[in-house]
C-alpha cells in the first residue's frame, strides 16, 4: 500500500497565487488599506438623492422629453449595430481562416489589425469622432459601428471557422467554387449561432447608446446627465429608471429571440416553416434601421463631405508624431495602473458576490420551499437592476460618497458586472447534473458539504472562465467611468481631448489599445488554465 | 411489492432493464419517497424523519450508483472522502479539499480494489472501470449498515468483478448488516448472494435462495423477463 505524494497543479497553482497577489496590489492601490476613500460631506447629498428613488418626476412635460430622448438612443443603437452588423460581415470574410487558409501571415496581420478598433471604448470613439464630424448623428453612429463592428467580425469569423470542414471539402472536391462551397458547406451550420450574436448585438448597442449620450449624444444619457449636473434628483430618478427598462426590454426580447434561434420548435415534416417571432424579429429589426436614418435625418454627405474631410487630415496631421515627453509617458504609465487595478477591484467585487449569491440565485429544483423561492425571485430581481444600469450611472452616484479615484470607478464596475456575472454564475451551476450532489444528499451529506463536493468543483471552471471574460470588458469600461471623473486613464484622455493637445490624445489612445490587448492576452491564457 | 431484508443477508437483485430494480434501491436510501405504501430501512420509516435524523440515517445506508455520481473535476481522494460527509461537519468538509484529510484510511480503501496509486489523480481522467471502482471505495470509507449496489460490477473483468462484490458482502458483514446489489449477470448473482429475489414490472416474481437455483434456471429466468 504505497500512495504517491499529493502534487498541486503548477500552473494552476501560480496562476491563483498570481491572482491574489494582484489583487491585493489593487485593493492597496485603491486606497482600501490606507487613506481616506470616503467623502463624509457627500452623504447628505446622497440622502436627498436616495430620496428621490421613491418619489421621481412623473410631471408631462418630462416624461415626453423622456419619450424623445428613449427613441433618440433607440435609433441610435439600432443604426450603430446595423452598421456594426454590416462591417462585420465584410470584416468576417477578411479575417476567417477560412479566407486565408494556410497563409498564416496574412491571417495573423489582419487579426491583429482589429484590435485597434476593439480597444477603444465607444465612447472613447464618440469623443473622437465629434472633433472630426463636429454635432452631427453620425458620431453616434460610428462611435457604436466601428468598434462593434471589429468584434462582431472577429466572432462571425471564429463561428464560421469552427464548422466542420467536411461538407464544405466534399462540395469543393466535387467542383464548387469557394464561394459556393462556404455559402453551401459552411454558413448553413454557422448561420444560428450567427444570428444569435447578431441579436445580442443589437441588445448591447442600446446600452452603449445610452453611454453615449452620458457623453453629450443626446437621448436618455443626456437627458440624465442634464438633470444630474442640475442637481434635480427626482428627474434624475425618472431617467435612471427608463434606462433601467430599455435596457431591461432590449435585454429580455434580445434574449427570447436568442433563445428561440438557438432551439426552434419542431415544425410538422413535409413542411417549410420559419419561425414567425425570429423572422419577424429580423424584418423588425431591419425596419427599425431605417425608421432611425429618416429619425436622426443621417445625411452621407456630411460623411464624405470637404469638412469632414479637412478636419480629419487636421487631427491626423496634428496627431502624428505622438507626443513622447517624460512627463507625460509618466502620467499615462501611473494611469494605466489606476485603470487595471480598478478592472481587477471591479471583477474581485463582482466574483464574490456571485459566488455568495449563486445558491440563491439559481432556480431551485422542484420541491423547494416557498421562502427559498422568494428568495430566489428577489435576488434574481436585484441582479438584474443592478445590470440594467450602466456603469457610468453607478460611477454618478457613487461619486457621491467616495473621493474621486480609482475606488468609486471600480466599485461602479464591480456592481454592475455582479449584475452580469451573478446571473452568469447561477445558470453555470443549474446547467449542472444534480446527481452528484444527490448522491452526496443520499448518503447523509449536510447541504453546504453536498454543495462544496458535489456542485461548486465542477462549476469553478466555467464560472472563472466568465470572470475572466468579463475582465476583458471591465477594462474597456474602466476607461469610460474615467473620462466622467472616477479616476484612471479616462480622466488623462478628456483632459487631452478637450485641450486639444491630439500628439497627447494619440499616445493615451495607443496606451490604451495596449492595455486592452495585454489583459485579453493574459485572459486568454489564464482561461487555459482554469480549464 | 412486500419485500424484507433482514441483517446478514446478501441479496440479488434480477430483472430485465425497467423492471423497477433502480427505483427499488432508491426507495431504500430515501431518495425517493413512495407515493404508496410504508418503507422501513434499518428500523425508521425516512419519509417520517428531517434534518439531522435523516441525515443519521442516510448515513448508515451507502449506495454505489448505477452512473457512479462521482465529482469528475475532483482528485479521487475527494471523492473517495465523501463517503465520510455524513460525519463530517461543513467546515471539516471544505477544508479537506484544500488539504486532504484521512488520507490513510482512503488509500487502504483504494488499496483494497487496486487503485491505491491513483489517489491524486482527477477522477474525470480514469477509465469507466477505474471510476467504478472509486464509487466502491467510497462505500467503503462510508462503513454503511446497508449497502446498496446498482450494477457494480458493469464495467469491470470478470476478476475485479469478483473482488468488487466480495468486497461489497465483506463491507456488509463487518457492520453487522445487509448487501442488496442489482445484478445482470446470473453467474455472479449465485456466487456472490445467498438470496435472489426477481423483479417484474415492479412485482416480485422471484424469491429465492441462491441454494436452490440452478444457473440455467436464473438464466432462463432472465430469458423469461427480458
Amino acid at each position: 500500500m504505497t500512495a504517491p505524494a499529493l502534487r498541486r497543479d503548477r500552473r494552476r497553482w501560480t496562476w491563483g497565487v498570481g491572482a491574489l497577489v494582484v489583487l491585493a496590489w489593487s485593493l492597496a492601490g485603491a486606497g482600501v488599506f490606507s487613506g481616506e476613500v470616503l467623502n463624509p460631506a457627500g452623504l447628505a447629498q446622497f440622502g436627498r438623492f436616495a430620496a428621490g428613488a421613491v418619489h421621481p418626476a412623473l410631471d408631462a412635460d418630462l416624461l415626453a422629453v423622456l419619450a424623445r430622448a428613449a427613441l433618440v438612443t433607440v435609433a441610435y443603437a439600432a443604426l450603430g449595430a446595423g452598421l456594426a452588423l454590416a462591417l462585420g460581415a465584410l470584416g468576417a470574410v477578411a479575417v476567417a481562416r477560412t479566407t486565408w487558409g494556410r497563409r498564416r501571415l496574412g491571417w495573423a496581420l489582419t487579426r491583429g489589425a482589429l484590435a485597434v478598433p476593439r480597444g477603444l471604448h465607444e465612447a472613447v470613439w464618440g469623443l473622437l469622432l465629434v472633433n472630426v464630424l463636429g454635432l452631427d448623428p453620425w458620431v453616434g453612429v460610428l462611435a457604436i459601428g466601428i468598434p462593434y463592428g471589429a468584434v462582431t467580425a472577429k466572432v462571425f469569423a471564429d463561428l464560421v471557422d469552427e464548422v466542420p470542414r467536411g461538407s464544405h471539402d466534399a462540395l469543393r472536391a466535387a467542383g464548387a467554387t469557394r464561394t459556393t462551397a462556404v455559402v453551401y458547406g459552411l454558413l448553413p451550420a454557422a448561420s444560428g449561432g450567427l444570428l444569435s450574436y447578431a441579436f445580442y448585438r443589437v441588445e448591447c448597442a442600446v446600452r452603449s447608446a445610452v453611454v453615449l449620450g452620458l457623453i453629450g449624444a443626446g437621448g436618455l444619457g443626456y437627458e440624465l446627465l442634464l438633470s444630474f449636473s442640475s442637481l434635480r434628483w427626482p428627474q434624475v430618478w425618472t431617467a435612471v429608471y427608463a434606462i433601467a427598462g430599455l435596457c431591461l426590454l432590449a435585454d429580455v426580447a434580445g434574449r427570447s429571440v436568442r433563445r428561440r434561434v438557438a432551439s426552434p420548435a419542431p415544425a410538422a415534416a413535409g413542411v417549410l416553416r420559419r419561425d414567425p417571432v425570429v423572422t419577424g424579429a429580423v424584418l423588425g429589426t431591419v425596419a427599425l434601421i431605417g425608421w432611425s436614418a429618416w429619425y436622426l435625418a443621417l445625411d452621407a454627405a456630411t460623411l464624405v463631405g470637404p469638412r469632414a474631410r479637412e478636419q480629419l487630415g487636421y487631427v491626423l496631421g496634428a496627431a502624428w508624431p505622438p507626443a513622447t515627453d517624460g512627463d507625460l509617458l509618466r502620467r499615462v504609465l501611473v494611469l494605466s495602473v489606476d485603470t487595471v487595478q480598478m478592472s481587477v477591484v471591479a471583477i474581485a467585487v463582482a466574483l464574490a458576490g456571485s459566488v455568495a449569491l449563486a445558491g440563491l440565485a439559481a432556480h431551485p429544483g422542484p420541491g423547494a420551499s416557498t421562502g427559498r423561492r422568494a428568495a430566489g425571485v428577489v435576488v434574481r430581481l436585484a441582479l438584474v437592476l443592478l445590470r440594467a444600469v450602466p456603469p457610468p450611472v453607478w460611477a454618478l452616484v457613487l461619486l457621491f460618497v467616495f473621493l474621486p479615484g480609482v475606488l468609486p470607478g471600480a466599485l461602479a464596475l464591480g456592481v454592475y458586472t455582479l449584475g452580469v456575472l451573478g446571473r452568469l454564475t447561477a445558470e453555470a451551476t443549474e446547467s449542472l447534473d444534480p446527481r452528484p450532489r444527490a448522491a452526496l444528499t443520499a448518503l447523509g451529506a449536510r447541504p453546504a458539504g453536498a454543495w462544496l463536493v458535489g456542485t461548486a468543483p465542477r462549476a469553478v471552471g466555467p464560472v472563472l472562465a466568465f470572470a475572466l471574460y468579463r475582465w476583458e470588458v471591465a477594462i474597456r469600461d474602466a476607461t469610460l467611468v474615467g473620462l466622467l471623473g472616477a479616476g484612471g486613464i479616462g480622466v488623462l484622455l478628456s483632459a487631452e481631448i478637450s485641450s486639444f493637445n491630439w500628439p497627447a490624445v494619440a499616445t493615451v489612445l495607443a496606451a490604451m489599445v495596449l492595455l486592452t490587448w495585454a489583459v485579453d492576452l493574459v485572459s486568454a491564457r489564464a482561461r487555459e488554465a482554469v480549464r | 411489492m412486500d419485500l424484507t431484508v433482514r441483517a446478514g443477508e446478501r441479496v440479488a437483485v434480477v430483472g430485465a432493464s425497467g423492471a423497477g430494480k433502480s427505483t427499488l434501491l432508491a426507495v431504500a436510501n430515501g431518495s425517493v419517497v413512495p407515493t404508496a405504501g410504508r418503507v422501513q430501512v434499518l428500523g425508521t420509516d425516512p419519509a417520517g424523519l428531517t434534518g439531522a435524523a435523516l441525515r443519521r440515517l442516510r448515513a448508515r445506508v451507502g449506495t454505489v450508483h448505477q452512473h457512479l455520481e462521482l465529482v469528475g473535476p475532483l482528485r479521487v481522494v475527494h471523492n473517495v472522502n465523501a463517503g465520510r460527509l455524513g460525519r463530517w461537519s461543513a467546515g471539516r468538509a471544505a477544508w479537506s479539499l484544500v488539504r486532504p484529510q484521512g488520507v490513510e484510511e482512503v488509500v487502504a480503501a483504494l488499496d483494497r480494489v487496486g487503485l491505491a496509486d491513483r489517489v491524486y489523480d482527477r477522477t474525470e481522467r480514469l477509465s469507466g472501470g477505474q471510476q467504478q471502482r472509486v464509487a466502491l471505495a467510497r462505500v467503503l470509507v462510508q462503513r454503511p449498515e446497508l449497502v446498496l449496489a446498482d450494477e457494480p460490477a458493469s464495467a469491470l473483468d470478470p476478476a475485479l468483478a469478483d473482488t468488487a462484490l466480495e468486497l461489497l458482502g465483506e463491507l456488509a458483514a463487518d457492520t453487522g448488516g445487509a448487501l442488496v446489489v442489482c445484478l445482470h449477470d446470473p453467474a455472479l448473482a449465485l456466487r456472490h448472494c445467498d438470496r435472489v429475489v426477481g423483479l417484474a414490472a415492479g412485482r416480485v416474481v422471484l424469491d429465492a435462495p441462491a441454494t436452490e437455483l440452478t444457473l440455467p434456471a436464473l438464466e432462463a429466468f432472465y430469458g423469461v423477463t427480458r
